[in-house]
C-alpha cells in the first residue's frame, strides 16, 4: 500500500494540506492519513481532517521528531504539510519542512496556506539542474509522476551561457533530448523546457508559464549554510505546493 | 560462416610437432595477423610453402625473406586473389622485393639508402688502410656497379687462418679482440670517410658493408604489412637460423622492429637480442609455429586488441549520463551505413542505433534520418565490469571487452570499408549465452515486414521513400578454449549482416539475403582482411603526422577517420551535418558539407568529394525550381536540405533560453549557392578532372551564376549590390551587401564567364560579358585605407563593443549572454564572415588584408559557431600568429571528444572536423591547387618537430613534410609544385627544400 501522510497543524491552513495530500495519494493510487503533532490544541486540526474523511492520529512530543518517525515508516511514500509563513519571511516558517527534508530520503511536499490545490493533480513541473545527485532524486519524482499519467514539465536552467549554438533550429533540440538522456528518465507525457539565467526566477517564471499543480526542486542535504538557495527561494514566492526532493 | 580451409594431416602433423617440441612460449600464445618468414635458405621447402599457402587461405598476410626468391613462388604460394591477403616476397640482401595483393603481383620500391654507392667504396678503402695499419693485407672484392653491398676479404692472405678460433687469435694477434670488434672497427672506418649509417657484417674472414641489410629489409617489410592494415605488434617475426642476419650495435639485433613478436629458431652460438624469444627444433618448430596460427584461425580466434598511441580511441566503463556521446564517438561506418559504438551487453542506458546515407522518413523541417535494424546487440548478455571499449581508427575495428580478464567477453566488429553492405561481429562469450537473434528492429522507427530465409534474418524498415532492408546469419560454436576458471568452455559468436539501403525504393529482403550468403562465404578473417587493407589503403593518402603535440594528433586521427567513414564514394553522398555518426540535425545537409567535408575529400579521396558534388548535381531540378519560385533564373540551392532537394529549414525554433526565435537562414543564407559551385571548382582543382569541369561543374557554374546576376541589383551609380541576406554571422539579418556573399558572388561569376568560355566557345557571349561586369561593379565593402571589409552595409555604425573583453569566456552564444536584440545592434559576430574571403578565396582577397581584418574581426567574434575555431586556426596559421592558432586548432581539434558543445550525444561535429583538417592543409601547409599546380607556403609553431600531409593532387600521390627548417615534397608522378613563388616538377628522387631567411633552396 502507498500511504501519503498529511502533516496537519492546528489551523485552517491544514486544509489545503489535507486537499493536496489527498490529491497526490489519488495520483499515486494510494491512501492518505492526517497526523497532528499537538502544540496548542487540536479542534481545529481534528474538524479539518473529519471533514475531509481523513483518518487522524495525534501525536505527542516534538513535532520534527514525530514527524521523521511518521515519514520513516515503510509505506509512506511522501509527506504534505503547511507553513504558516514563507522560509524568508518574518517569521522563519518552512524551517520544519526544510529540517524533515533534511532528515529523510522521501519527498517532503510544502503547501503554502493560501494554496488552493486541485482534487486531482494534471501537471507537474520540475526544476532540474544538470548535477547528477539531483537529478537522482528528481528521477523518482518524475518516475512518480509518469505512473500516475500526470503531464510533467521538466524546466532545465543554465546559469552559464553556453559556448555553441549552430543552428538554433536543431541545436535546442539536441541539447534538450541529451540533457533528458543524461538526467531524466523517458516518459509519455513528458517535456522539457530550457532556460539560460537565474535558476529560481526562471522556474518562477515557469510556474506562471505552465500552471502546474506541484513544483518539484531538489533539496541537498548538506552542512552548507548557503546550500539550496534556490529551492528557499521557489519556496518562498510559488503560488503552488513545492516538493522538496531530498539531495544527499 | 565457414571455417578457413584445410589440408588433411594437419593437425595431426601439429600434435607430432607439439609432443616432440613442446608447447611455444607464453608470448606466443596468441593470435598474429602476419607471419614474416626470414630464412637463410633461398630454397623454399614444400613443407614451409604448404604452410605459408594455408595461412594466406586462412587470411593472414604472410611475407617470405631469404636471400633472391624468385617470381615463381608467388604462386605457389597461392597468388592473388579477390580477398587476398597480402603476400611479400623479399630479397633479404635488399634487391628488391614483390607484393601481391588483389591485383597480382607489383614491385616494392624499397626507400633509397641516403649514402652513396661513392661512400661505400670509399668505406671499403678506408676498412683496407684502417687493417693495413694493423699489419693485415685485405682486399676490396669486385662488385657490379650500382650494389648496394661490398667486401673487404680477409682470407685472401694465406697468413689467415680458416679456422673460427684460429681467426679469433689472428685477430688477437694484431690488437683487435674479437670478430664484433672488427665489426666495430670496420664501421668506425666507414663512418669517418662519410658513410653516416653503415650496415657491417662479418662472416669468415669477409667484412662486408652495406647501404642495406636484412634488417633493413625486415623493417620494410613489416612497413609493406603496416601499409597493408596489419600493425607491426600482430605480426610474428620468425627467423630461421643466424645465417644473414646482421650483427647491429647493441642493444638488440634489430630495432627497427622490436614491435614485432621476433622469434629465432636455431640460433646457434649467436646470442639473442633483447626481446626476442629463441628456440630450437629447425625446420620442425617453424612448422609448428605457422600450424599454430592456422590452428587459431580455425578456432575462430579473435583478433587481439591493440591501443597505439595517435590511432586508439580507449573508453573505460560504462556511464548512463554520458553513453550517447562515447556511443557517437566510437562510430562505426562505412560512408553507407553508420552504426552506434553502443555496448553490445545489455546495460540499460545504452543505444544502438542504424542510419544510412541519405535514407530519411518524414517531410520537410521534421524530415530526420531514419533508423534501421541493429546486428550488433547480442541478446542475453550480461556485461560484467570492467568494460572496455577501443576504436582502433588505422582500421576501423572496434573491440569490447568486458567481465574479467580470460573469461569475461570479448568481441571485435566492424562495418566493411570495402564491402559497403557488411557489417561483421566476432564476439568470445561464456558458454551458457543465447545470443538472441542476429538482427534486432530500430527503437525508433517501424518495421515494415519481416522474416527468415533458411539461416538469415531479415527486416525492413521504410522511409519515406525507400528505406533499409537488413539481413543477418550467425553461427554459435564451442571451438575456443574453456575460459579461465570456468571449466565450461566458451562459445564463438559469428555474426555477418547486410544493409541494403535506397533512398528512393525499399529494397526486397532478396538482396540482402544474397550479400548476407557472401559475405558468411568469405568468413570473418577474410571480411576483416580486406576491411584493414581498404582502411589502410585510405590512410596511405590522407593521414596527417604532427610530431610534437600527441594530443592534437589523436585529435586529428580521430576527424579524419570519421570524416573517410561518414561519406559515401560511389553514387550520391548527402553528408548531414553530424555524418554518419548520429540523428542530429536529422541528417540535413548544409553548407558544412560542400564548405568544410568536401575540401578533404577532394584532396585526399576524390572519389568520395564526386560523390558528395553528385548529391548536389541531381538536385539541380529542385535548385531551378526554388529560384524560379521566388523569381529568379539559375539554380537557388538550399540552405538545408535532404532527399528531395528542396529547402527543409524551418521557419522558427526555440532557443536555449526557450524564446521563440525565426529562423530565416532558409531564406537568406543564400552564400550556399556559391559554396556549391566553389565545391565543384575545389574538386577541379584538386583532381584536374577535365571532364567533370567541361560538363557538370560548368553547370553548376553557369546556373549559380544565373541565380546571381538576377538576384544582383545595379544602382544608379552603377554599382552592384545584394540586398537582404544573411551572412555566415547569423546574429545579424538581414543585412545588405555582405562582403563575403558578394566576394563568393563575383567569383562565382567571373569562374563561371571563364568555364563557359571554355566550353562553349563563341556561345551566349552577351551572357558571359553581363556576368563579368557584374561581378566587376560588385560592391565588396573593402576599405583600402584601413585594410579591412566591412562585413555588412552598416556594421561599421553598430554598436562597437569587443565581446572578447565582454564575455566571460569565448567561445560563447553572444545573442544568448547579450540578447538578440543587443546583439544584432552590436559589432558582435557569431563566426568568421569577412574572414571566410581569406579562408576560401584568399586569391580574391585585398592583397594584405589578412592582418587587418584577423585584428579588426577576431576580438568582435564570439567563436559560437562550432565551425569558427578550425577557420581562425587556419587564419592564424597564415599570419604566423601560432599561439591563437594552436588555441583554436585544439578546440577544434577536441569538440567532440571533450563534448564542447553539449551535443555530441546527437552525433559528431563534421564539418569542425573538415576544418581542422583544412587548418593544417591550409594553414600550416599553406598547401592550395592553384592554377594546376600544387602551392606549397608551409609554417610550423615551435612546439611541432614536423608536419606532413598526404594527398592526391591531378591522380598523383603527394606527400609534404615539413620540419624545422626543411620541406621535402614527394610525389608517385611529376608534379608541378609552387615552393617559394618558384616552380618545380617533382620527379624520380624527392623534393628537399631548405628555408634561408624568408625564402626556400632546394637541395642538390
Amino acid at each position: 500500500m502507498t500511504r501519503i501522510i498529511a502533516a496537519i497543524d492546528n489551523s485552517a491552513a491544514a486544509r489545503p494540506v489535507l486537499t493536496m495530500a489527498e490529491a497526490i495519494a489519488r495520483a499515486l493510487a494510494g491512501t492518505r492519513d492526517a497526523v497532528h503533532v499537538i502544540e496548542d490544541g487540536d479542534e481545529t486540526a481534528r474538524a479539518c481532517a473529519e471533514a475531509a474523511g481523513a483518518p487522524m492520529r495525534v501525536l505527542p512530543g516534538d513535532p520534527l521528531e514525530q514527524l521523521t518517525l511518521a515519514l520513516a515508516e515503510a509505506d509512506v511514500v511522501a509527506l504534505v504539510l503547511g507553513v504558516r509563513g514563507r522560509p524568508g519571511g518574518p517569521r522563519p516558517a518552512g524551517h520544519l519542512a526544510l529540517a524533515l527534508a533534511d532528515t529523510t530520503d522521501k519527498p517532503v511536499v510544502v503547501v503554502q496556506p493560501d494554496a488552493r490545490p486541485p482534487a486531482r493533480l494534471h501537471r507537474v513541473l520540475v526544476a532540474m539542474e544538470g548535477s547528477p545527485g539531483k537529478a537522482r532524486a528528481l528521477k523518482r519524482t518524475i518516475q512518480l509522476s509518469a505512473d500516475a499519467g500526470l503531464e510533467i514539465v521538466v524546466v532545465h536552467v543554465d546559469e552559464e551561457i553556453p559556448s555553441f549554438t549552430d543552428q538554433v533550429q536543431h541545436e535546442t533540440g539536441a541539447y534538450a533530448r541529451e540533457f533528458l538522456s543524461r538526467h531524466v528518465m523517458d516518459a509519455p507525457r513528458m517535456r522539457l523546457e530550457l532556460r539560460i539565467g537565474v535558476p529560481a526566477a526562471q522556474v518562477l517564471d515557469a510556474i506562471e508559464e505552465f500552471h502546474p499543480d506541484l513544483v518539484g526542486v531538489g533539496w541537498p542535504q548538506s552542512d552548507d549554510p548557503s546550500r539550496g538557495a534556490v529551492a528557499r527561494e521557489i519556496l518562498d514566492r510559488s503560488p503552488v505546493p513545492v516538493l522538496l526532493a531530498p539531495v544527499n | 560462416m565457414s571455417a578457413p580451409g584445410r589440408t588433411e594431416g594437419d593437425d595431426g602433423g601439429t600434435r607430432r610437432a607439439r609432443r616432440s617440441l613442446g608447447v611455444l612460449p607464453a608470448a606466443l600464445d596468441r593470435r598474429f595477423e602476419a607471419v614474416v618468414l626470414w630464412s637463410a635458405d633461398p630454397q623454399l621447402s614444400a613443407r614451409t610453402a604448404q604452410d605459408l599457402q594455408a595461412l594466406r587461405g586462412a587470411a593472414l598476410a604472410v611475407a617470405w625473406m631469404a636471400p633472391a626468391p624468385t617470381h615463381s613462388l608467388v604462386e605457389r604460394l597461392g597468388g592473388a586473389t579477390p580477398d587476398a591477403t597480402p603476400l611479400i616476397l623479399a630479397d633479404s640482401g635488399g634487391n628488391g622485393a614483390v607484393a601481391v595483393d588483389d591485383t597480382g603481383p607489383c614491385e616494392v620500391e624499397w626507400p633509397q639508402p641516403e649514402e652513396s654507392v661513392d661512400a661505400l667504396d670509399r668505406a671499403g678503402e678506408a676498412v683496407v688502410r684502417k687493417l693495413a695499419d694493423l699489419g693485415i693485407a685485405s682486399a676490396l672484392s669486385p662488385h657490379s656497379a650500382g650494389a648496394t653491398r661490398m667486401s673487404v676479404e680477409l682470407m685472401g692472405d694465406p697468413a689467415v687462418p680458416s679456422t673460427r678460433l684460429g681467426f679469433k687469435r689472428f685477430l688477437h694477434g694484431h690488437g683487435i679482440p674479437s670478430v664484433p670488434h672488427l665489426a666495430g672497427l670496420a664501421m668506425e672506418a666507414a663512418r669517418q670517410v662519410g658513410l653516416d649509417d653503415p650496415r657491417v657484417v662479418v662472416e669468415g674472414g669477409s667484412v662486408q658493408i652495406a647501404l642495406r641489410d636484412a634488417g633493413d629489409v625486415a623493417a620494410e617489410v613489416l612497413h609493406e604489412l603496416w601499409r597493408r592494415g596489419v600493425d607491426p605488434r600482430d605480426t610474428l617475426v620468425v627467423i630461421d637460423g643466424l645465417s644473414g642476419v646482421p650483427h647491429r650495435p647493441a642493444p638488440v639485433v634489430v630495432p627497427d622492429i622490436r614491435e614485432a613478436s621476433v622469434v629465432l629458431v636455431n640460433g646457434g652460438r649467436g646470442t639473442p637480442a633483447a626481446g626476442m624469444v629463441a628456440l630450437t627444433g629447425g625446420g620442425a618448430r617453424v612448422h609448428q609455429l605457422l600450424a599454430d596460427q592456422l590452428r587459431r584461425r580455425r578456432r575462430r580466434s579473435l583478433p587481439e586488441v591493440i591501443a597505439r598511441a595517435g590511432w586508439s580511441v580507449a573508453i573505460e566503463g560504462f556511464d548512463p549520463g554520458v553513453e550517447r556521446v562515447r556511443e557517437a564517438l566510437l562510430t562505426l561506418a562505412n560512408g553507407h551505413v553508420g552504426m552506434s559504438g553502443a555496448a553490445l551487453g545489455d546495460h540499460a542506458g545504452r543505444h544502438p542505433w542504424v542510419v544510412a546515407e541519405g535514407v530519411y522518413v518524414a517531410e520537410g523541417p521534421a524530415s530526420h534520418l531514419l533508423t534501421g535494424p541493429v546486428a550488433f546487440t547480442v541478446g542475453e548478455l550480461h556485461a560484467g565490469d570492467p568494460l572496455r571499449r577501443v576504436l582502433d581508427l588505422r582500421t576501423g575495428v572496434l573491440h569490447e571487452r568486458s567481465g574479467a580478464e580470460g573469461a569475461g567477453v570479448e568481441s571485435t566488429r566492424f562495418v566493411s570499408l570495402n564491402r559497403p553492405t557488411t557489417a561483421v561481429l566476432r564476439g568470445r562469450y561464456p558458454g551458457a549465452l543465447r545470443p538472441g537473434p542476429p538482427l534486432q528492429p530500430p527503437a525508433d522507427d517501424a518495421t515494415v515486414d519481416a522474416g527468415r530465409t533458411g539461416d538469415t534474418t531479415w527486416i525492413r524498415v521504410a522511409g519515406s521513400t525507400g528505406g533499409i532492408t537488413a539481413a543477418a546469419t550467425q553461427t554459435l560454436t564451442r571451438r575456443s578454449r574453456p575460459a579461465a576458471g570456468s571449466g565450461t568452455g566458451a562459445k564463438v559468436l559469428d555474426r555477418v549482416a547486410s544493409y541494403c539501403t535506397d533512398p528512393v525504393d525499399l529494397p526486397e529482403a532478396t538482396g540482402a539475403v544474397g550479400a548476407v550468403d557472401r559475405a558468411a562465404t568469405v568468413g570473418f578473417d577474410r571480411l576483416l582482411a580486406g576491411h584493414r587493407r581498404a582502411w589502410a589503403r585510405r590512410w596511405e593518402d590522407a593521414d596527417v603526422v604532427i610530431d610534437g603535440d600527441d594530443e592534437l594528433q589523436l585529435g586529428v586521427r580521430f576527424a579524419l577517420f570519421h570524416l573517410m567513414a561518414s561519406v559515401a564514394d560511389s553514387g550520391e553522398a548527402p553528408v548531414g551535418a553530424r555524418g554518419l555518426s548520429g540523428m542530429g540535425y536529422g541528417g540535413h545537409v548544409f553548407w558544412d558539407a560542400d564548405t568544410f567535408v568536401l575540401p578533404f575529400l577532394a584532396a585526399t579521396h576524390p572519389e568520395a568529394a564526386r560523390s558528395m558534388l553528385e548529391y548536389r548535381i541531381r538536385r539541380m531540378p529542385a535548385a531551378l525550381d526554388a529560384a524560379r519560385a521566388v523569381g529568379r533564373a539559375g539554380a537557388r540551392f538550399p540552405w538545408e536540405s535532404a532527399q528531395s532537394g528542396r529547402d527543409v529549414t524551418p521557419k522558427s525554433a526555440r532557443d536555449r533560453s526557450g524564446r521563440v526565435v525565426l529562423i530565416r537562414t532558409g531564406q537568406l543564407e543564400e552564400h550556399i549557392v556559391s559554396e556549391v559551385a566553389w565545391a565543384a571548382c575545389c574538386y577541379v582543382d584538386w583532381t584536374g578532372d577535365d571532364d567533370f569541369a567541361r560538363g557538370p561543374c560548368r553547370d553548376l557554374l553557369v546556373q549559380t551564376a544565373r541565380y546571381w546576376a538576377s538576384r544582383i541589383r545595379v544602382a544608379s551609380d552603377g554599382g552592384a549590390h545584394i540586398y537582404g541576406v544573411v551572412g555566415p554571422d547569423e546574429y545579424h539579418e538581414p543585412v545588405d551587401d555582405n562582403a563575403f556573399t558578394n566576394v563568393m558572388a563575383r567569383w562565382n561569376l567571373r569562374r563561371a564567364a571563364a568555364a563557359a568560355e571554355a566550353t562553349d566557345g563563341d556561345g551566349d557571349a552577351g551572357e558571359r560579358e553581363r556576368w563579368v561586369e557584374l561581378a566587376d561593379a560588385l560592391f565588396d565593402g573593402y576599405d583600402a585605407d584601413t585594410g579591412v571589409y566591412e562585413q555588412f552595409a552598416g556594421f561599421n555604425q553598430l554598436e562597437p563593443l569587443l565581446i572578447a573583453e565582454l564575455a566571460p569566456h569565448r567561445p560563447i552564444a553572444a545573442d544568448l549572454l547579450l540578447g538578440a536584440e543587443r546583439t544584432r545592434g552590436a559589432q558582435v559576430i557569431k563566426q568568421a564572415d569577412a574572414l571566410m574571403i581569406h579562408h576560401l578565396l584568399p586569391d580574391e582577397a585585398a592583397p594584405g588584408s589578412l592582418e587587418p581584418n584577423l585584428r579588426y574581426y577576431e576580438p568582435r567574434t564570439a567563436h559560437g559557431s562550432s565551425l569558427s575555431p578550425a577557420i581562425h586556426a587556419s587564419l592564424y596559421a597564415r599570419a604566423r600568429d601560432f599561439d591563437r592558432s594552436l588555441e583554436a586548432l585544439r578546440i577544434a581539434a577536441r569538440m567532440d571528444l571533450d563534448d564542447l558543445t553539449g551535443s555530441t550525444g546527437e552525433g559528431l561535429h563534421l564539418a569542425t572536423m573538415g576544418g581542422t583538417w583544412q587548418a593544417l592543409a591550409y594553414g600550416f601547409m599553406g598547401l592550395r591547387p592553384a592554377a594546376g599546380m600544387l602551392r606549397v607556403d608551409p609554417v610550423l609553431p615551435t612546439s611541432w618537430s614536423a608536419l606532413e600531409l598526404r594527398v592526391q593532387f591531378h591522380g598523383a600521390r603527394v606527400r609534404v613534410r615539413k620540419e624545422r627548417s626543411h620541406l621535402v615534397i614527394s610525389a608517385d608522378r611529376p608534379v608541378p609544385v609552387v615552393v617559394g613563388g618558384s616552380s618545380f616538377v617533382t620527379g624520380a628522387r624527392d623534393l628537399e627544400f631548405s628555408r634561408h631567411g624568408p625564402s626556400w633552396e632546394l637541395s642538390p
